[in-house]
């Protein structure tokens, strides 16, 4: 016999050492939460780092992230981080979450304590006072701290009027000590009172340097786009986000471009108060053209048939608010057919401003010879450089207008309505315009088809199963059959025959329905089969009538009504095993 | 039993008869109003017979011509537009038109239809959504009891199976194509503009920018599906193609 005391005792002691070990080292858990700037200027983001520190983590229940006053959570911008490390000999694990973070209104707020669940028990971290500042005190020198990377939206004037191009940059100001490594200004910025039509931005973008504040800044204009005010007053151009990707020049390089040391940080301009004055009146055709632009006109052709689609082509040309045109209204003689006009624009967006040319085509057609003159017009266009309206004179334009001689003859008698009012017996239909939709019957006869099938399908079933199962076909027949013999057995002459018919009736029956041998089964066989598939009360009284079959000729009383009785007893128990089986 | 089935039907056809004879009275009425010059009075009782749902080529046209007499030529195209639909009136109610968009100063550009789209208005005008359902059933009938019957009797035809495949797909495509056409009609609609110009706007709103103006006369089509999302807004296309946004009370349905 092997004694294994001694090993029993030993792996007892290291198991009980380990439990209370890992008890222990249950209990060095600590939560921790910093934020990465305290002095936060507002619109510029920050990120908050949950620290949850111990020996043995086994499950975290990371807290919800409730409504802080000064910021706003960017809830997709969460992240997760683990490391190791060994403290006093020991492993140590940390998890780490990161949530960012954009500082809304100026103010002194605070940062609620979170609630973290550690291995079912709760911790709490700290709470944390910051500052959002006023983004403004950066240009004015006077801000508690200098951030490291900002972005403006600086517009080429904050006075325009009504239609003046105003070209909107995006400015990122950075220290020199940060490098940018890609930029992505959100879509979709909207500027209400103003169209707006991108420009063409450079690849390259230029770095120059400005002080601000007494600090060095990088200046770099991300992109331009070319804003038109479309009515006058006070209107503000909102915030915009960019999404800028940086890394600290002081740090490591990455020498293998891993990414490694970057930074994700979501910046907002803000808000910039634009006053657009209102355009002076004027005294000529003004289709709210502002800017620099050369006009012209023309007629094509100027002699034309009657009938003919003639064209009136008015085409601006030059820099300023090409989009917003609109096709300036002539004074067409009467007897001149309108049609629809059309319009076109070729617009360019090179040399950070907009310029192009815009073509309206009036078309126009006379029903009659004759000389047409479209009269002078004086077209105005306001020029903010002189800060007043230009004026451009278009010339009349002369049409002369000829009979077609290919056209026949008709002109008088289609001009004239000879058309009768309709008098007499009318023929009245009724008005319906229901949706094929809403009407039962569409439904029914839909159904209709699929139902006839479905019931054709099963009687051909029904049909090739009969022809081919001989089972199934004595089963289905048996009552038929039965129903024969029982009423030959009713008409009999004499009881014996009777009785013998109604025997043979109820073999035929149940050996059919049963699928027995048609011949050479006992009165016994035939009863236990019946049992094997129906109940006792049943098999009785087959077994009744069967051997009153077989004994009838030995019997005293037997008669004829008797004989009908047995019948009709027959033909429900016959029925009753039908059922049954 | 019989003679309940008899007596409703002959309730049934009484009351139709009925409605016509009451339409006919009204109509007679209104041509003596016309008659007499009075053409707004003519004009009303002829509105009068189109609200009891009982329509006719005669009723339009001489609405049309009543039109033509107040000077509101839109509303007489609308009117001879409805005409040229019956076959009793479609000559007048052309040689109508022809007169009544020769007034017009305006005239709206056409482009012209896709092949599908006029293939598809076509069965709306000259067949119906009913009539090819009617169609669509007659030939999945036929499909099901051919397919029935060679159940039971297989029948001897050449390539038996590509034919069932081909009537059964037949009646199944008929019966989507009058959905179809049933859908394009309840949910495009013919439109006239009778008010003298109507701003076509980009928005559903009297704020929102102006597209283009549709003058009297001009034929329109009104999305009601994309309509019924803006109360009190039509979204509309012009014969020109252009999409845009009109208040209805300057149009009519056709």
């Amino acid at each position: 016999m092997i004694k294994i005391g001694k090993t029993c005792s030993l792996i007892a002691i290291l198991f009980l050492h380990f439990v209370g070990t890992q008890s222990v080292l249950g209990q060095d858990i600590s939560v921790e939460a910093t934020l990465s700037e305290t002095n936060i200027f507002s619109g510029e983001s920050v990120r908050l780092d949950l620290s949850i520190s111990g020996q043995s983590l086994n499950s975290i229940n990371r807290p919800q992230i409730p409504s802080i006053n000064g910021l706003r959570w960017l809830s997709g911008s969460t992240s997760q981080s683990t490391s190791y490390s060994y403290v006093n000999g020991r492993p140590s694990v940390t998890y780490t979450y990161g949530y960012s973070f954009v500082a809304e209104n100026p103010g002194n707020y605070t940062f609620p304590s979170l609630p973290v669940d550690v291995d079912g028990k709760r911790y709490s971290t700290k709470e944390i006072s910051f500052k959002v500042l006023d983004p403004n005190s950066i240009n004015k020198g006077n801000a508690p701290r200098t951030p490291d990377i900002y972005a403006r939206l600086e517009p080429n004037t904050t006075n325009p009027v009504v239609g003046e191009q105003v070209i909107a940059s995006i400015v990122l100001y950075f220290k020199k000590e940060v490098e940018v490594t890609s930029y992505n200004p959100s879509p979709g910025w909207k500027a209400e009172g103003f169209w707006k039509e991108d420009l063409e931005n450079n690849q390259q973008i230029k770095i120059t340097s400005t002080l601000i504040g007494g600090v060095r800044y990088q200046r770099a204009i991300l992109m331009q786009t070319a804003i038109f005010p479309t009515k006058s007053g006070s209107l503000e151009l909102s915030p915009l986000e960019v999404v800028v990707q940086i890394r600290d020049r002081k740090r490591r390089r990455d020498i293998f471009s891993f990414g490694l040391g970057q930074e994700r940080k979501e910046i907002q301009t803000l808000p910039v108060t634009i006053n657009v004055r209102p355009l002076p009146p004027v005294d000529a055709v003004y289709s709210g053209a502002v800017g620099k632009f050369t006009i012209s006109r023309t007629v094509t052709p100027t002699k034309a048939l009657v009938g003919e689609s003639i064209e009136i082509t008015t085409s601006i040309y030059g820099e300023g608010n090409i989009p917003l045109i609109v096709k300036p209204e002539y004074d067409f003689p009467d007897a001149l057919e309108l049609y629809d006009p059309s319009e076109s624009s070729k617009i360019n967006r090179s040399k950070q401003q907009i310029s192009g040319l815009k073509t309206f085509t009036d078309i126009v057609i006379a029903r009659n010879e004759g000389e047409y003159i479209i009269p002078e017009q004086k077209f105005a266009y306001y020029n903010p450089d002189k800060q007043a309206y230009s004026t451009v004179n278009l010339p009349p334009l002369t049409i002369n207008v000829k009979a077609d001689p290919n056209r026949k003859i008709s002109n008088s008698k289609e001009l004239r309505f000879d058309v009768n009012p309709s008098t007499g017996l009318a023929y009245w239909v009724s008005t319906d315009n229901t949706s094929l939709t809403d009407r039962t019957w569409v439904w029914f006869l839909l159904i209709l088809p699929a139902f006839a099938l479905g019931v054709g399908f099963i009687a051909k079933n029904y049909n090739h199963r009969l022809n081919n199962d001989s089972a199934f076909s004595r089963s289905q027949k048996a009552k038929d059959i039965a129903w024969k013999g029982l009423v030959a057995a009713g008409a009999a002459t004499t009881l014996k025959e009777g009785y013998h018919l109604l025997e043979k009736s109820i073999y035929q029956y149940v050996s059919d329905k049963l699928n027995l041998p048609k011949a050479g089964i006992s009165a016994k066989e035939l009863t236990e089969a019946v049992l094997e598939k129906t109940d006792n009360e049943t098999a009785k009284e087959l077994k009744r009538i069967l051997d009153k079959c077989e004994t009838i000729s030995y019997a005293p009383n037997a008669s004829q009504e008797g004989l009908e009785i047995d019948i009709e007893r027959t033909q429900t128990l016959l029925k009753k095993i039908g059922k049954m089986v | 039993m019989r003679a309940l089935i008899l007596l409703s039907i002959f309730w049934m056809f009484s009351c139709y008869a009925g409605a016509q004879t009451n339409a006919q009275l009204k109509f007679d009425e209104a041509n003596t109003l016309l008659k007499e010059g009075d053409y707004l009075g003519a004009l009303n009782a002829y509105r009068d017979i189109e609200e009891t749902g009982e329509i006719s080529g005669s009723l339009f046209l001489n609405m049309g011509i009543v039109s033509v007499e107040i000077d509101s030529l839109g509303l007489a195209k609308y009117y001879f537009l409805k005409a040229s639909d019956f076959e009793a009136t479609i000559s007048e109610a052309n040689e109508a038109l022809t007169y009544v968009d020769s007034q017009f100063s305006r005239k709206s550009a056409i482009l012209p239809k896709l092949p599908w789209d006029r293939a598809i208005s076509s069965l709306i005008k000259n067949v119906g959504a009913v009539h090819v359902f009617i169609w669509g059933f007659i030939l999945m009938t036929l499909s099901v009891l051919i397919i029935i019957v060679n159940w039971f009797y297989p029948l001897a035809l050449p390539k038996k199976s590509i034919l069932f495949i081909f009537i059964c797909s037949l009646s199944v495509l008929t019966i989507f194509l009058a959905f179809y056409v049933d859908y394009v009609d309840q949910r495009y609609k013919e439109g006239i503009i009778i008010a003298k110009e109507v701003p076509v706007t980009t928005q559903p709103s009297e704020e929102a920018d102006i597209l283009g103006i549709a003058y009297e006369g001009y034929a329109i089509t009104i999305d009601t599906f994309a309509s019924e999302k803006s109360e009190g807004w039509y979204y509309i296309r012009l014969g020109n193609g252009q999409f845009g946004w009109i208040q209805p009370k300057g149009s009519k349905i056709l």
